[in-house]
């Protein structure tokens, strides 16, 4: 296990090196001279003073060798300076953490949203495959993947917002607020984890065990509470983890449609503006945490499934 | 006696398929079994496999699945009709006063429950145990069975037992409930012969002191003889004979029983050949296989193996679970690389390819197919690499090979699922003789068979290797089977070789004290006249 935990981890490291080294390098393989458009951006006028460009890519470190300026660049990072946004001049790292949490808090309510609507709902078409409910939850959650966010979310402020008026347009107040844009972002979830968990369960439910469970007094339900539903669950960790791992980055149309100042609000608004160390900082930050949660979905993983890298060991 | 205890009696049970409209629909799978055993009686039920011995057990519980149903007669465990009885009652039966005992334990636990955790479900349902006082019942219940360390086992996931050990944990989970009757279906068929021998003189005690009856369903005649009171037989949903075990073995009057018997009667002697003048196909010297790393000196599971197999010989390898068989096995094929030694083939020169001069025939035939591949398409591809062939060419050989494992060719567009295990086993025979081999390894390549179609394939394996003057390696744990078929006998231990010899003088006198284990625990110890129906002599 300590193995595991060891290799798992090296990994972890090595994909945030090699990713934020990507990372690094957008600045040069972008169009246009970023020096000049800090400087553009502060002289009025076209005329550009090439001793002025000279002096600033001095100033800034850009003459020296690249790993030089790679590994100066990862260390103020991680001693959390990002550096300054070239829109607002403050700290990157002061817009990328509240961003952050404003995104972990939509993510994690849209992935909880979606468990606790597909759990019963995959329980329910797995324990009877081919039942009419089966087929309708089916076809149900199937036809929910062919909705496109951006469809669905016009649709949703319609309903709830314009004609009900229950819950707030757009924004990021309290958790009404939050209802709509974590609906919108469960859809796609749902439909996924409700067929994993189908499956799960058809699975759990096929193998040998639970007749052998039912032989030793245990009845239909208790069979079913104990040996069949935790077994199908198990392949839900990762997959819960995947998920939440890619819509920290690509909740981008919702926080944009639903105007919440989150992490896919704040790499859009920085892409539009080419605004680089805010899109670098936003996307070191959301790859490490999208590494960091597949770990330790397959830690958590691992120790649900007994069998998991049981050769290994 | 335990006053509970309560004979379960079986009056002309029918068991068919069910239709949609509660009706049923072909012809019945059981029909008109009535049987009865008493408590403390250990009854035997015998048959080769599809004849409905499993169907028999899971109707008695109740457990049938869903497409199938009782459509007649009755299942009495004392005065409880269990065909009546309501689900509320069933559920304090099963486990409780009828136990059951599973083969295949592996796949009977739940992968993800500790050991503990499946044994305190019958101790809280039955015994109203829970906590501290189902765990040291729990604790009882594994030494009982022959566990060294039980609070090791007791935390144990049951991947991580072998199969002896799962097989006991399982038959301590099946009487953690105290049941007064028992049906242990094929429970040590999976089991080398000492492991079967400790299961069932384990379930023999438990008979005799606190009269437990027990329902023996099995295809291993030598253990029926062992240990059996009544025995009964079923071919195709009936039962076609029964009479008390002495009688049945010594006297059948159906031809059917005679078959069987005839199958158990693998080797009523040694199989005597002079000695090959033959050269060395094979030589073995001092081969070895880790596995793990080097540094920490992994686990052994070849040492120093040295063996010689000659043309056209036949040689045995016998040994128990975990004893390195199937290693040794891959390693001449060259499916792994030895560590260390070194392993020369000498093949004959008329021979085609090198290396495919060597070819393998697996244990379970149902894991040895692609499921979703037609035989055909099976068949086929280890001629593809052999650009030689034309499509025609490629038909005719692998219609060749069918006709000589005695195949319809019309099993060849059929999958693996709609076959059963000696079609499959023929088949997998017919897919190594296609590449026209010159040494045949066969691991265990009867073991999942029952008797009958056990010596059938031996039998296959006997004729290819008449006319073809093959060489054949026999892995098996299997006494009998190696009897039947060997030259000579190497006995592996702990990944090494402990004797070699002649297959006569093997069993004639063993000379490693393993040796002599493995020949004692393959002849039943019963103390009545039924040693001739075995052809053995009396210990």
């Amino acid at each position: 296990m300590l193995q595991f935990i060891t290799k798992r981890t090296a990994t972890l490291v090595a994909a945030v090196v090699v990713s934020s080294f990507a990372v690094f390098l957008i600045p040069y393989f972008t169009p246009g001279d970023p020096v000049r458009k800090i400087i553009r951006s502060r002289v009025a006028g076209d005329a550009i003073d090439e001793s002025a460009v000279q002096g600033l890519s001095e100033s800034l470190g850009l003459n020296d060798p690249l790993a030089v300026q790679y590994f100066r660049w990862l260390g103020d990072f991680f001693s959390g300076d990002m550096g300054l946004s070239f829109v607002s001049r403050t700290p990157v790292a002061e817009q990328v953490l509240p961003a952050l949490s404003v995104t972990l808090s939509l993510v994690t309510m849209a992935l909880v949203l979606a468990a606790a609507i597909a759990l019963p709902l995959g329980i329910v078409a797995g324990l009877r495959p081919g039942s009419t409910a089966d087929k309708a939850i089916t076809a149900v959650t199937q036809a929910l993947i062919a909705m496109p966010e951006y469809w669905v979310a016009p649709v949703l402020v319609l309903v709830f917002a314009l004609k009900l008026s229950v819950l707030p347009t757009a924004g990021w107040n309290d958790l009404s607020s939050a209802v709509l844009p974590a609906l919108t972002l469960a859809l796609r979830p749902i439909s996924f984890f409700t067929s994993a968990v189908r499956t799960g369960i058809i699975d759990a439910a096929a193998a040998e065990h639970v007749p052998a469970a039912r032989a030793r007094g245990l009845s239909q339900g208790q069979a079913i509470l104990r040996h069949v539903v935790p077994n199908g669950l198990v392949p839900l960790s990762t997959l819960f983890a995947v998920w939440f791992a890619g819509l920290l980055g690509g909740s981008v149309i919702v926080e944009v449609i639903f105007a919440v100042p989150g992490m896919g609000r704040l790499l859009f608004d920085a892409v539009v503006n080419s605004d680089i160390p805010l899109a670098q900082g936003g996307v070191v930050v959301v790859v490490a945490l999208a590494v960091g949660v597949t770990t330790l979905a397959d830690f958590v993983h691992r120790f649900l499934s007994r069998t998991v890298g049981a050769s290994l060991a | 006696m335990n006053p509970v205890n309560a004979g379960l009696v079986l009056d002309g049970l029918q068991v068919g398929h069910k239709t949609h409209d509660g009706g049923t629909s072909g012809g019945p799978l059981l029909s008109d079994v009535s049987l009865s055993v008493e408590p403390g009686e250990f009854v035997a039920l015998v048959g080769s496999s599809g004849s409905g011995k499993t169907l028999t057990a899971m109707s008695c519980l109740q457990l049938l699945p869903p497409s199938l149903g009782i459509t007649g007669g009755s299942i009495r465990l004392g005065d409880l009709d269990l065909t009546r009885a309501s689900e509320h009652q069933l559920n304090s039966v099963r486990g409780g006063r009828l136990g059951m005992l599973f083969q295949q334990p592996k796949r009977m636990f739940n992968p993800n429950r500790t050991i503990e955790q499946h044994l305190k479900e019958p101790l809280r349902l039955h015994a109203g145990l829970r906590g501290s006082k189902a765990r040291s019942k729990a604790l009882e219940l594994l030494e009982e069975v022959g566990f060294a360390d039980p609070a090791k086992g007791i935390r144990a996931y049951p991947h991580q037992l072998s199969g002896g050990m799962a097989q006991r944990a399982m038959t301590a989970v099946a009487l953690a409930g105290q049941p007064g009757m028992l049906l242990a279906d094929e429970p040590t068929s999976a089991l080398d012969k000492v492991l079967e021998r400790q299961i069932l003189q384990l379930l023999d005690r438990e008979r005799r002191e606190r009269g437990l009856g027990i329902l023996y369903i099995t295809h291993n005649i030598a253990s029926v003889a062992a240990y059996a009171d009544r025995v009964l037989v079923m071919n195709a949903g009936s039962i076609v004979e029964a009479g008390p075990a002495g009688e049945l073995l010594t006297r059948p009057r159906t031809d059917y029983t005679r078959e069987l018997l005839a199958a158990a009667r693998l080797a009523p002697e040694s199989r005597r050949r002079p000695p090959s003048r033959e050269r060395d196909i094979l030589v073995l010297d001092g081969v070895g296989k880790h596995f793990g790393s080097r540094r920490k000196l992994g686990h052994a599971a070849l040492q120093d193996v040295s063996l010689t197999l000659k043309r056209g010989e036949i040689l045995g390898v016998l040994g128990q679970s975990g004893s390195g068989k199937s290693t040794l096995a891959k390693a001449i094929v060259g499916l792994e690389a030895a560590s260390t030694g070194s392993i020369f083939r000498q093949l004959d020169t008329a021979g085609p390819r090198e290396g495919t001069a060597v070819q393998l025939v697996f244990q379970e035939p149902h894991s040895a197919f692609d499921p979703r591949m037609t035989l055909r398409t099976s068949l086929q591809a280890p001629l593809r690499p052999s650009h030689d062939l034309s499509p025609e060419q490629r038909d005719e050989r692998i219609a060749a090979v069918m006709a000589e494992v005695e195949l319809d060719a019309a099993l060849l567009d059929k999958r693996p699922g709609q076959c059963s295990g000696g079609q499959l086993q023929r088949a997998t025979i017919a897919r190594a003789l296609l590449l026209e081999p010159q040494v045949l390894i066969c691991d265990e390549a009867t073991s999942a068979l029952d008797a009958l179609t056990q010596r059938t394939i031996l039998n296959l394996l006997l004729r290819l290797q008449r006319e073809r003057n093959l060489s054949l390696i026999v892995i098996s744990h299997d006494m009998d089977v190696v009897r039947y078929m060997c030259d000579r006998v190497a006995v592996l231990l702990e990944g090494r070789v402990v004797e070699v010899a002649e297959t006569k003088d093997f069993f004639a006198a063993p000379g490693h004290p393993h040796s002599q284990a493995l020949v004692q625990a393959s002849i039943p110890c019963r103390a009545d006249g039924l040693w001739s129906v075995l052809d053995v002599a009396k210990p």
